[in-house]
């Protein structure tokens, strides 16, 4: 990050001057899928990775790139790469670093779509996944072996809300010589710089907080830099000769930007999961009120939480900014301007209860989104995980009587009095 | 690729391309805590323009194993032994900050028989203060985020960069960590040490570019342009931007030494 510039200055305005021809102070939508050579020497030069530039929209944008180095900035690192989707973004980084025959360790308590991808897609391509618990280091350690060649985790678990302790991980990660690969969606870089504690990759849903608007999907990798590739046998693709490009090594071309160059060569190239400048253009405007934003929502979410600890239809709160959350301590530690915006809570009354909360509220949106800047809710027993029985869901770290908050902006009297309206109506049902 | 050189593992850049003795030979050399990266759209921009190119990691830089070298001298004197053990005979030689005061030495050493000398963001002298040379010492981590924050113009600080997702502080700050820790300490000195620039300078009997910065902090303006008026016939452009010349305007250099290039014999 900028040494001459703050985090609240650098939303603003990182990755864009000016355009000179126009003096357009936003960053102007390049809605183009292609661009005009000067000559056939410069579409040759673009084509070789010669110098930097843009030669076709599935490969890089001028509107995406401003988003992409708006995001590197922030996050303190080398380059960035913004795609299509959190999702996109994930396997992108998979499919870049691993082969048929290596492994992955990762969090057993992840997002949904991330343990499916690892469990039983990657599978199917050669690529297998141990799963531990994030707050075991020992564990961790231990199930890194030879082929191991990423450590996958959420630095805030999605939804049970476990924090990752980065420091200790990154260590662990370092010392066996594997990328340590954070999902860092639920954070931002304005809560927590994952760089600084060690980790080599993060990988962004920027529909969430980043974006804050719900109205634009979109994903971003960010690449720290602070990894060391040349391990030619464990790291082939990264640092040994690439099949395009006269047998390019990424590593010994780009050095600490050899991940998103390999990833962009071949990626974007040939999955193709770009990100329309349009999107772009709407989630750098969320980017811009981001430090505004999070503070409001670290405000508000403390707020609720008091709120919901002291009241008597609530058997249980769940926040690692709660005293009461098993990684509390962790959490001061890595996470001091606040532990994200999304709470979980249990209902008196079992996923019945759930269910007439969330049929009861007018304010708060029942949706499968979180980080809007609007407040959000959803009762995984009575939607996502409506098929699976208690006992299953009780394995997944979740309840019958689970509510997922994503605490939006609105005055905080107004959240709670809709939570009155749902209580009222889980009371009702109760009697 | 990596040679063997002088009992270590020496890594040269080549752009992508074969070393071919037979063309023409662009040595790119690299500036104090820099290596081979600080070229990345230079190296492969003349490779596949026909040139052979070779970008050395110094001694304990980059990819290179080896004790850094302690004086501008003994760089020179290493990079010579180098063009020999690789029998490289027509070369040009691109220095940028602390590499031209390597090529100015190289170039006494060899007698003015290099094909051209092409400066970039550089001068005669390059004195460092004490803090730096202290920090560089103490705390090389830190000595280098400071250089990276100092070298770049306005474009570093909002992260502006040609090369799509890239951040110059970040790509920066981690070439500089994959030094041997006292390589910076070692370059730092040796600039400040060297005091043979002025004769160095008049010497140069062979076709010249210098290419400065306006925005140089590291080695400014006013020093780049005292250091172009001591050498006969020396080309000059002046780029808007700060000291990482290289990375910040790296179209608008290339095309310069192309077309300072496409008039040599």
């Amino acid at each position: 990050m900028s040494e001459n510039y703050k985090f609240d200055t650098l939303s603003l305005h990182a990755g864009h001057i000016p355009d000179k021809e126009t003096g357009s102070r936003a960053v102007p939508i390049y809605q183009t899928t292609s661009y005009v050579f000067n000559s056939t020497e410069e579409a040759a030069s673009l084509y070789n990775m010669e110098v930097g530039g843009h030669l076709y929209t599935r490969i890089s944008n001028p509107t995406v790139a401003a988003l992409e180095q708006r995001l590197a900035s922030l996050e303190g690192g080398a380059s960035a790469l913004a795609c299509s989707s959190g999702m996109a973004a994930m396997h992108l980084v998979v499919s870049a670093i691993c082969s048929s025959g290596d492994h992955i360790v990762a969090s057993s308590k992840m997002y949904g779509a991330n343990i499916n991808l690892l469990q039983h897609t990657m599978p199917r391509f050669g690529v297998n996944t141990d799963f531990v618990n994030p707050n075991d280091p020992e564990a961790i350690k231990s199930a890194i072996k030879p082929n191991t060649k990423l450590v996958f985790g959420e630095v805030i678990g999605n939804p049970g809300l476990d924090i990752m302790d980065v420091p200790k991980i990154a260590k662990i990660c370092n010392s066996k010589n594997v990328p340590l690969v954070l999902d860092a969606t639920f954070n931002t870089p304005y809560l927590m710089q994952p760089f600084k504690h060690g980790a080599n990759i993060i990988v962004h849903s920027l529909t969430k907080w980043l974006g804050g608007h719900g109205i634009a999907i979109g994903g971003a990798i960010v690449n720290g830099g602070n990894f060391d590739w040349g391990d030619k046998d464990k790291f082939p693709t990264i640092s040994g000769p690439h099949f395009a490009l006269g047998g390019i090594s990424f590593w010994e071309e780009f050095g600490p930007s050899a991940l998103i160059a390999k990833i962009r060569a071949e990626g974007m190239y040939n999955f193709g999961p770009s990100l329309s400048p349009t999107n772009a253009f709407h989630l750098m405007q969320g980017i811009e009120t981001l430090p505004l934003r999070m503070k409001k929502h670290i405000e508000n979410t403390h707020s609720i939480l008091d709120f919901l600890v002291n009241h008597e239809m609530v058997e249980w709160v769940k926040h690692p900014d709660l005293e009461t959350h098993p990684d509390h301590e962790v959490a001061k530690r890595i996470l001091p301007k606040g532990s994200g915006s999304i709470v979980a809570f249990g209902i008196k009354g079992g996923r019945e209860a759930g269910k007439a909360f969330i049929e009861s509220v007018q304010l708060a949106s029942h949706l499968a989104n979180v980080g809007d800047a609007k407040t959000l809710l959803i009762h995984p027993g009575s939607t996502t995980h409506s098929h699976l029985s208690s006992e299953a869901m009780k394995e997944g770290g979740l309840t019958d009587d689970m509510i997922r908050l994503s605490v939006g902006l609105e005055d905080i009297n107004d959240i709670t009095k809709d939570f009155e309206r749902g209580f009222k109506a889980v009371k009702k049902l109760n009697k | 690729m990596i040679i063997n050189f002088k009992g270590a593992n020496t890594y040269l850049g080549t752009g992508g391309k074969s070393l071919d003795i037979n063309k023409r030979t662009l040595c790119f050399l690299h500036g104090s805590g820099q290596n081979h990266l600080s070229f990345i759209q230079q190296a492969r921009f003349f490779a596949y323009k026909g040139y052979s190119v070779i970008v050395p990691d110094m001694p304990a830089h980059g990819f290179s194993d080896g004790n850094p070298c302690k004086s501008i001298k003994e760089n020179a004197e290493w990079i010579n032994d180098l063009l020999v053990k690789l029998n490289l005979k027509d070369v040009v030689v691109i220095g940028h900050s602390q590499g031209c005061l390597v090529a100015l030495e190289l170039n006494r050493i060899l007698k003015n028989s290099l094909e051209a000398l092409i400066f970039v963001a550089g001068s005669n002298e390059i004195p460092v203060n004490q803090f730096l040379l202290d920090l560089s010492k103490e705390n090389p981590q830190k000595a280098s985020q400071m250089m990276v924050t100092w070298g770049h113009g306005v474009d570093g600080d909002m992260s502006i960069n040609k090369w799509p997702g890239h951040s110059h502080y970040g790509e920066g700050n981690n070439i500089m960590c994959m030094n041997k820790p006292t390589a910076l300490m070692y370059d730092l000195h040796s600039c400040n040490d060297y005091s043979d620039g002025i004769d160095a300078a008049k010497n140069i009997k062979v076709p010249a570019l210098a290419v400065l910065a306006k925005n140089d902090q590291m080695t400014p303006l006013k020093s780049g342009l005292k250091f172009v008026e001591l050498i006969k016939n020396c080309e000059i452009h002046i780029l808007n931007c700060g000291h990482f010349l290289p990375s910040e305007r790296p179209i608008e250099l290339n095309s310069i030494i192309n077309s300072f290039l496409s008039k040599l014999k």
